[in-house]
């Protein structure tokens, strides 16, 4: 839908002169777009073999098509148990990091927007995102360390305090709890700082008004702080909808277990033994379309609504 | 000098409270892992250590210095880091400032075309194969190169320049700049926390990230720090291999693990401090009258 | 503006030089598309030509190899492209067959995507190595695979080491019976030995018990270690652990699961039952397992098992601290690595006398401690298509395959990486630089051997006492023969591929794993649902697609035998 051009004086803009002022822009988008051509789009060409029969020898423009009309793999993916399963809890854990993870970091970048000590709040923000440079394996090995139902420290101490062991990490439902758990924590301080940027960009003569008109804290929290993160956060959450059955493979696959693998499998892991150790290329592929076709769908609908709330989408 | 009514010094402190609590548990591994690194291997193995070291040593670190192969990786990851920030950040503001304007032909469709990108990957072959006839294989420059631009980034950055009010923008057209004088006059100066914010994004992403170097990167002496890592701490398939092929590797000591992490941890926390300063409130608005 | 016209160029050229690869690798894709039943047909021509080229076992032009060899990124290793080891095999095969040898490194821990990524890009080197058959079996089924059949008999006559080592049952092992391809060659075990057993000694001899011979004694001694955990451990008596396993049970108290198989069972159960090398679907495993389940269930068991990952190296650390009483593992488990094994770590942090030793414990129905091993064979080496020098590649199997090459490759130099003992045995230590073997007995050269193997066979024997630096070579020995006793050693059975074995053998193996441990860790009451819902998964994912066409594969070749012939 073609805007209608601005007129300044009362004459025709032709190409050629829409061309001498715009041809610095298209000159400055070559570079990323050409990067974006070679290096993404190219491979792209590979996404094929999710309706080819895949033969390590033959290019991918002679292997043959799979049966079904090519959707073989989506439907042997799709009849499998597992995968079903793994669907489910990728979704499942996603949610669930949403809904407690996503507000997390926007409640912390809020409370240290109050702290009115510099020095302090600095340290607090180089504290709070240390857990994200910790390596998901050192993580768990950390968490089985306290929350292991024998020798967790965490366990040791309800025992003497005569309680039960709570099974954190071995028994289904509390694995969730754990992992959301962890999740949160890991992510929480390296989040806010995308918002403390913004907050950064919030003019403080607002405030400064809000004061002068004897807004109390919660109410300047309200009327001015958030309202100047929401575009971040609506952008933030499109995006992270976006990823609805993405998942990282390091986290997940750290923290699976024997006991709690009904819970604990994920696309990912499970791609990861079927498909890449199990060479079975083209079921990876397949899977891999499912999971960018239904984050495409998640990311308009959410683009979508945005925009009909009245908000800047992420175009 | 505002006065604060108690109820509102009470908020305050409560905040800091929180903070407080929230720091302790941020912090607690990390001085587990230290104390690790600095105790004697035999209390590491009866897993007596929790916050303070015991058998106090720091052999772990001097063995860490001491090896080349470390040494080495952490002046070339950090040199790697520097270099892949700065184009990172010049890739990005490229892509997504000319994106801010409406009138700019063609712009959905260039939108579309990013956003594709984010969601649809081929997966490690295709990606193989292209870095090899693009000769980057065993190249420095594979871990350059291909990892230049996230559209997730510019997305953020673009956000951001959609919050610089269009008035800026449109006084300077009527002076007569042209669009890059406006990027470089107007937008980059005000964008100070953007910048730093994604500088952080990419140099984090850069230092952490290995599994480019795993899969394109067989000359040892070009190997992130991180990868180093990785295979320490890969001990994801020893086991199976123990058993399999009859014979276990060496492990390395357990306070030894702890020193190498710490060793490749440090360095890219301390950056943040560093960037805080451009986390300035209000630099953007002394120039407009709402 | 110039840089940019530049980028636009260089951009333009990529993206046709993309276009004209995919051009190039259509005419190679091909060309070894059609290839795998003419590729054999093909070469066989060309070395028709070759065979009378050699003169002496040598080649007249200098022909050129690429060997893969597992980067294990071991801290400390040498460089496994070029070392020690390296340099002698390539002045060897130099000199011997005038073939030049380059080894392409591959890292141990991705070695399957790196080898589909050197596959892919046709980059892949001549001669592969791999544990896994169903990989070469997905391989050979997309084309990528060379039919060795050919080569091993036309060029026997060149081959005399590797005919000697490995003899008909390697090389043919995986030969099919039906078109007679021969996808892979099969790499020897020196040895057979496999799971033993360990107690505490010093345990033992301070509760004034003797070592159990039944499992009934087993228990009690587990019963015992628990009651008396003060006497043994003081004040860390919370953290006694008499028998721990690992979430990977089924290796873990092997020698407890295969008590409970029948030790005459026929070759055609076990083989119907065997895709599984835990022997998870074999009859008699749910009965150990439920005795393990009764003892997790008493307490005398590491509580924590299943949550430990197999990278984690907590249970070996409670081992080396004092607080496991008994444990199954590889026979030689407390003795690996020398200063930081097991066993020394005991020494060093309980006591002179505390040591871990091997025994026999758990008694079949025939009252013997039968161990049902594998077959000789270990690792599968195959040919990709792009393997231009067949024949090059079979002489350096050959060259590899050589006892007095095998044994330089396994000790190195006297002073070096071993010494010399006075009855001849060689005690093997710790080596500097580029000596270090970053796998041990250096298999990852020796390619068709697993374990020590010298020219003399006595020296051998008196030498594995002494591999292990550290450790009593008497407690080696016991161990070496226990693990020798009452073998059942697994036949090769030949009936063809198993097309239901392709592509599912890691989830199975998942799946497997967590039937075991979920079933161990179940209430008394619980265990038998927990197991029956747990095999029935595992045979719905596949399992038992594999049991029917075994079974019907078994049956179309020996007709209504149970045995082989």
């Amino acid at each position: 839908m073609k805007k209608q051009k601005k007129v300044v004086p009362q004459r025709k803009t032709p190409f050629s002169v829409y061309m001498k002022r715009y041809w610095q822009l298209y000159a400055l988008l070559l570079l990323p777009l050409t990067y974006l051509l070679i290096f993404k789009y190219i491979p792209m060409a590979y996404i094929q073999i999710a309706f080819k029969k895949y033969s390590i020898v033959e290019s991918i423009w002679e292997m043959p098509l799979a049966a079904n009309h090519g959707f073989e793999y989506f439907i042997k993916a799709f009849n499998n148990k597992d995968f079903l399963y793994a669907l489910r809890n990728t979704l499942t854990l996603n949610l669930l990091d949403l809904v407690v993870g996503f507000p997390a970091p926007i409640i912390f970048a809020l409370i240290l927007n109050e702290i009115c000590f510099k020095r302090f709040k600095r340290v607090v923000q180089t504290i709070a995102y240390m857990p994200h440079f910790l390596s998901w394996v050192i993580v768990y090995s950390l968490a089985l360390q306290l929350f292991a139902p024998d020798a967790g420290l965490v366990n040791m101490l309800i025992k003497d305090l005569g309680g039960e062991a709570i099974p954190f990490l071995n028994e289904p439902a509390h694995w969730v709890g754990t992992y959301i758990g962890l999740g949160v924590w890991q992510s929480f301080g390296w989040n806010s700082i995308v918002y403390l940027a913004a907050i950064a960009g919030i003019n403080p003569e607002l405030y400064e008004a809000a004061s002068v008109d004897g807004a109390g804290r919660f109410k300047k929290m309200w009327h001015i702080t958030l309202p100047g993160l929401k575009p971040t956060i609506i952008v933030l959450l499109i995006m992270n909808l976006g990823n609805i059955l993405g998942s990282g493979f390091d986290r997940p696959f750290a923290f699976q277990n024997n006991l709690v693998m009904r819970v604990a499998e994920v696309i990912s892991t499970y791609v990861y033994k079927v498909g890449i150790k199990g060479l079975q290329f083209s079921l990876t592929t397949a899977v891999g379309l499912f999971q960018s076709v239904v984050g495409v769908i998640f990311l308009l609908l959410a683009n979508w609504l945005a925009r009909k709330l009245g908000e800047r989408g992420i175009w | 000098m505002k006065v604060k009514s108690t109820s509102a010094k009470i908020g305050d402190w409560i905040f800091v409270l929180i903070c407080v609590l929230l720091s302790v548990i941020c912090l607690v591994p990390m001085i587990n892992l230290l104390a690790k690194s600095l105790s004697h291997t035999d209390y590491l193995i009866r897993n007596e250590i929790y916050l303070l070291p015991k058998g106090f040593n720091l052999d772990a670190y001097t063995t860490v210095l001491h090896d080349m192969k470390y040494v080495r990786a952490f002046f070339w990851t950090a040199f790697l880091t520097f270099v892949c920030t700065i184009f990172s950040l010049v890739m990005t503001t490229l892509c997504a400032y000319p994106l801010i304007f409406e009138k700019l032909k063609g712009r959905s469709a260039i939108n579309v075309f990013i956003t594709i990108t984010m969601f649809f990957n081929a997966g490690t072959i295709p990606n193989y194969l292209l870095m090899k006839s693009l000769d980057l294989l065993n190249n420095p420059l594979v871990l350059i190169v291909p990892s230049c631009l996230s559209v997730y980034n510019m997305i953020i950055m673009r956000s951001f320049f959609y919050g610089i009010p269009d008035s800026l923008r449109e006084s300077a057209e009527i002076d007569g700049a042209t669009f890059f004088q406006i990027l470089t006059k107007i937008y980059v100066p005000l964008s100070k926390p953007v910048f730093a914010t994604l500088a952080l994004f990419y140099a984090v992403g850069r230092w952490n990230g290995y599994s480019d170097a795993l899969m394109y990167m067989k000359n040892a002496k070009y190997y992130p720090l991180q990868l180093l890592l990785y295979n320490i701490l890969n001990n994801i398939n020893q086991v199976e291999v123990a058993t399999q092929e009859g014979f276990s590797a060496p492990g390395l000591s357990e306070s030894l693990k702890a020193a190498i992490v710490m060793f490749s941890t440090i360095p890219i926390l301390l950056i943040y401090p560093w960037l805080q300063k451009y986390f300035i409130h209000g630099v953007t608005l002394g120039a407009v009258k709402e | 503006m110039k840089k940019k016209i530049l980028s636009i160029l260089l951009a333009c050229s990529m993206v046709f030089s993309m276009a004209a690869c995919g051009g190039n690798t259509d005419t190679q894709g091909s060309a070894t598309g059609n290839g795998t039943s003419t590729g054999g047909a093909a070469s066989g021509s060309t070395d028709e030509k070759t065979t009378s080229e050699l003169v002496d076992g040598k080649f007249a032009e200098t022909r050129k190899i690429v060997v893969e060899i597992y980067d294990r990124g071991n801290d400390g290793g040498s460089d496994p492209t070029n070392n020690m080891y390296t340099e002698y095999i390539k002045k060897g095969m130099l000199e011997d067959h005038n073939v030049e040898v380059e080894f392409k490194a591959v890292p141990r821990w991705t070695e399957v995507e790196e080898i589909n990524n050197l596959l892919a890009a046709g980059d892949a080197p001549d001669i592969c190595v791999t544990y896994s058959y169903p990989t070469i079996q997905t391989y050979a089924q997309m084309g990528g695979v060379l039919d060795l059949s050919q080569y091993v008999e036309t060029y026997k006559a060149d081959l005399p080491n590797l005919w000697n080592w490995l003899g008909e049952t390697n090389i043919y092992w995986d030969k099919d019976p039906d078109n007679g391809t021969l996808w892979a060659i099969e790499a020897k075990l020196a040895v057979s030995n496999r799971v033993l057993t360990f107690v505490r000694q010093d345990w033992l001899d301070k509760l004034g018990m003797k070592a159990p011979t039944t499992k009934a004694e087993f228990e009690n001694m587990l019963v015992a270690f628990k009651d008396n955990a003060e006497t043994l451990l003081g004040a860390d008596a919370d953290k006694m652990i008499p028998y721990s396993v690992s979430y990977d049970v089924g290796w873990r108290a092997a020698t407890l699961i295969e008590s409970f198989l029948d030790p005459d069972m026929s070759d055609k159960e076990y083989y119907i039952n065997g895709f599984d090398d835990r022997k998870l679907t074999q009859n008699g495993t749910k009965e150990a397992v439920r005795l393990l389940n009764k003892w997790y269930n008493m307490g005398l068991m590491w509580n924590d098992f299943a949550l430990y990952g197999s990278g984690d190296t907590t249970e070996d650390s409670m081992m080396k601290a004092g607080y496991v009483g008994a444990f199954t593992h590889n026979w030689d488990y407390p003795w690996r690595n020398g200063e930081d094994s097991i066993n020394a770590n005991l020494k060093r942090q309980v006591g002179e006398d505390a040591k871990f030793v091997a025994i026999d414990c758990f008694e079949d129905s025939k009252g013997t401690y039968t161990k049902f091993v594998s077959g000789p064979i270990d690792r599968k080496i195959f040919f990709p298509t792009t393997n231009d020098e067949p024949l090059a590649s079979m002489l350096y199997l050959d060259w590899i395959s050589d006892p007095e090459h095998i044994q330089y490759l396994q000790i190195g130099d006297e002073g070096v990486t071993h010494t010399v003992a006075d009855n001849g045995a060689i005690a093997t230590q710790a080596a500097t630089g580029d000596a270090i073997m970053n796998s041990g007995m250096n298999i990852d050269y020796t390619i068709t051997c697993n374990g020590l193997k010298l020219v003399d066979e006595n020296i051998t024997n008196l030498s594995r006492a002494l591999a292990y630096p550290g450790a009593d070579p008497d407690d080696i020995v016991n161990a070496h023969t226990l693990a020798n006793t009452n073998l059942r050693i697994g036949k090769n059975v030949n009936v063809g591929a198993i097309t239901a074995e392709e592509g599912v053998g890691d989830t199975l193996s998942s799946k497997r794993d967590i039937v075991y441990d979920n079933a161990v860790v179940a209430s008394e009451a619980n265990f038998d649902k927990v197991w029956d819902d747990g095999i029935a998964d595992y045979l719905s994912a596949g399992g038992q697609a594999i049991k029917d066409e075994r079974e019907e594969k078994w049956n179309a070749a020996f007709g209504d035998a149970t045995q082989l012939p």
